[in-house]
């Protein structure tokens, strides 16, 4: 079936059956390569996207169920801020998880603008990094809401 | 595969469009354990109806004595933050809140967590304890059934093939109503619980009135710890004989072995865990 | 996977001994089974549906008898069976065993499951539930019938 989504502020018309994945249609057929798949089972947070403004798994969401709505991935979120945070804070290395631990730390900050410890720490709670261990994330998003 | 995807407006029209395709279709609700299925290979329907356009399927009210009706269609997350979780059952809030990620959360639904039953999930096992009842659909009738009763087996309901759930109610509390979840994790705080305890006691001048423990994780369904219900119910609460009570609930339990632990650690953990519930609400 | 069961049974030992060695008979017993027929000497094709939640398989396969010692009342069988819906494989081996009691019979049942492709995505627990769900179901069904 036809869906009609906006993706980072575009409105799109999308061909996709129950079977298919937000996440192939982002990849596949809207070439935006930037949101990763790492586990295909919504556990590593690498694929997350924001749907409605609310963070979820692209690699676990049927595309029917995003038609009318507004999905922002990585190419899309303004975050300056924190993309600049996590380039001065090591806040990653090889990359890979950083798209989602972007989007994530993104829909923290609308959510709750001056987080607790315990808030940063529950909300990016299964976006793994194998690389930093995890501390350069947390300054990075600290640092981008001190500023 | 290319399956048909169906968006009924309507409740009766939706029951309509299962029976009318039977075997060969499928309920979407979040989609999260719909997803793993099918990437799995283990479903293949032919007919796929999304209930997310069903007239107030995400529903959230709350009554004048506490009782809340979530519906089926309300993500756990939507559900958590609802005004009536908050002001009535900040205790099935604190729940929810333990289901894996933030991500799961804000997809899942709590009746598709239901209806799927999976005896290692947290929704199930909370509601059973708070005594709900599951609003059913099935064409133009709808019944009421104690959620307890509706998990026969794992992954599976005894709601007919044709039935949807609508939503579920939590019944009213008193001022002297009590309730907590306890969910131990082995692996990781986002895994699935290798024992749950889900409390709801009605304590009145120190005499347990009423008391409901249900535990997930160690069974083929959410198991009622109905030996440790039955040592503590009518009498004084007396925090000595607390750990005794929750050791019966070992009698309750069929645990299997599996990664989260063994299914002698379970047992055991059952024990320590529904110690752990009963003071958290009774001491 | 291995699986056991015993059923106790009111009934002299030859009526059950002749309604186990009887596959076809037997076979009415196994919960989900919808078709038995001979293929050979000792030899049957049959298809078994089996539900766990939204997941339907019908295994369809061929059942053979390899031993047989009518003094002692034992009996082996073998079953090859492939799901035709999702492609997984079953291969079993189940030991039968009667022996007399007080009062009728005892009948022991030992099988070795092996569970390939797609099916084993289910998790050994949720299989072995399954199985002793449905050999428990046949000893009890086979005690019913045989009296």
């Amino acid at each position: 079936m036809t869906l009609h989504v906006r993706v980072n502020g575009t409105a799109r018309d999308i061909n996709a059956g129950p079977e298919v994945r937000l996440i192939d249609v982002l990849r596949d057929q809207l070439g935006l390569t930037g949101t990763k798949e790492g586990c295909s089972v919504g556990v590593c947070g690498a694929c997350s996207v924001l749907v409605d403004g609310e963070v979820m798994s692209a690699c676990l969401l049927p595309a029917v169920l995003v038609d009318g709505m507004d999905v922002t991935t990585i190419e899309g979120v303004a975050a300056e801020r924190l993309e600049e945070a996590f380039i001065t804070e090591g806040g990653f290395q090889c990359g890979i998880c950083t798209p989602g631990q972007i989007v994530s730390a993104v829909a923290l900050l609308m959510a709750h603008p001056r987080p607790s410890d315990a808030e940063i720490s529950d909300w990016m709670t299964g976006n793994l990094c194998r690389c930093t261990g995890y501390r350069g994330i947390e300054r990075a998003i600290k640092k981008a809401v001190g500023e | 595969m290319s399956a048909e995807y169906h968006e009924p407006r309507a409740w009766d029209e939706a029951v309509a469009t299962l029976q009318e395709h039977g075997d060969d279709a499928l309920v979407l609700a979040g989609g999260t354990a719909y997803t793993l299925l099918l990437r799995q290979g283990l479903i293949r329907p032919g007919h796929v109806i999304g209930l997310r356009r069903l007239p107030g399927a995400a529903r959230i009210d709350a009554d004048a004595h506490g009782g809340v009706s979530i519906g089926a269609m309300a993500t756990h997350t939507q559900a958590l933050r609802s005004e009536a979780v908050r002001e009535h059952w900040p205790e099935l809030g604190a729940a929810l809140a333990k289901v894996a990620t933030i991500r799961i959360r804000n997809q899942a639904t709590v009746g598709g967590s239901v209806a799927h039953a999976d005896p290692a999930s947290d929704a199930p096992v909370m509601l059973c304890a708070l005594g709900a009842q599951a609003v059913v659909v099935s064409g133009s009738e709808r019944r009421r059934a104690p959620v307890d009763e509706l998990f026969v087996d794992t992954f599976t309901t005894s709601l007919a093939p044709h039935e949807l759930i609508h939503s579920v109610e939590i019944p009213g509390r008193t001022p002297w109503t009590r309730a907590a979840y306890l969910k131990y994790t082995l692996r990781s705080v986002d895994d699935y619980a290798t024992v749950s305890v889900a409390v709801r006691a009605e304590i009145t001048d120190g005499v347990v009135e009423q008391l409901r423990v249900f535990l997930g994780g160690v069974g083929a369904t959410p198991m009622r710890a109905t030996s440790t219900e039955r040592a503590l119910r009518g009498r004084r609460v007396e925090p000595r004989a607390l750990g005794d009570a929750a050791a019966l609930a070992r009698n309750d339990v069929d645990p299997a072995d599996d990664v989260r632990g063994s299914a002698a650690y379970k047992r055991e953990m059952t024990r320590v865990f529904t110690e752990r519930a009963l003071r958290s609400v009774l001491a | 996977m291995k699986l056991s069961h015993t059923a106790t049974l009111a009934t002299p030992i030859d009526r059950v001994w002749a309604l186990v060695t009887d596959i076809p008979a037997a076979a009415k017993c196994v919960p989900g089974v919808t078709s038995v027929t001979a293929n050979g000497t000792n030899a049957y094709k049959g298809t078994l549906h089996v539900q766990i939640g939204p997941v339907r398989l019908a295994l369809d396969g061929d059942i053979t008898m390899t031993s047989r010692d009518d003094a002692r009342h034992t009996a082996a069988l073998r079953a090859d069976a492939k799901d035709t819906r999702l492609g997984g494989t079953v291969r079993a081996t189940v030991d039968l065993a009667l022996r007399e009691i007080a009062g009728g019979c005892e009948l022991a049942i030992t099988s070795d499951v092996q569970i390939g492709g797609r099916i084993g995505e289910f998790g050994q627990p949720v299989i072995q539930r399954k199985s002793d769900q449905l050999l428990g179901q046949f000893a009890q069904c086979l005690a019913r019938s045989a009296s």
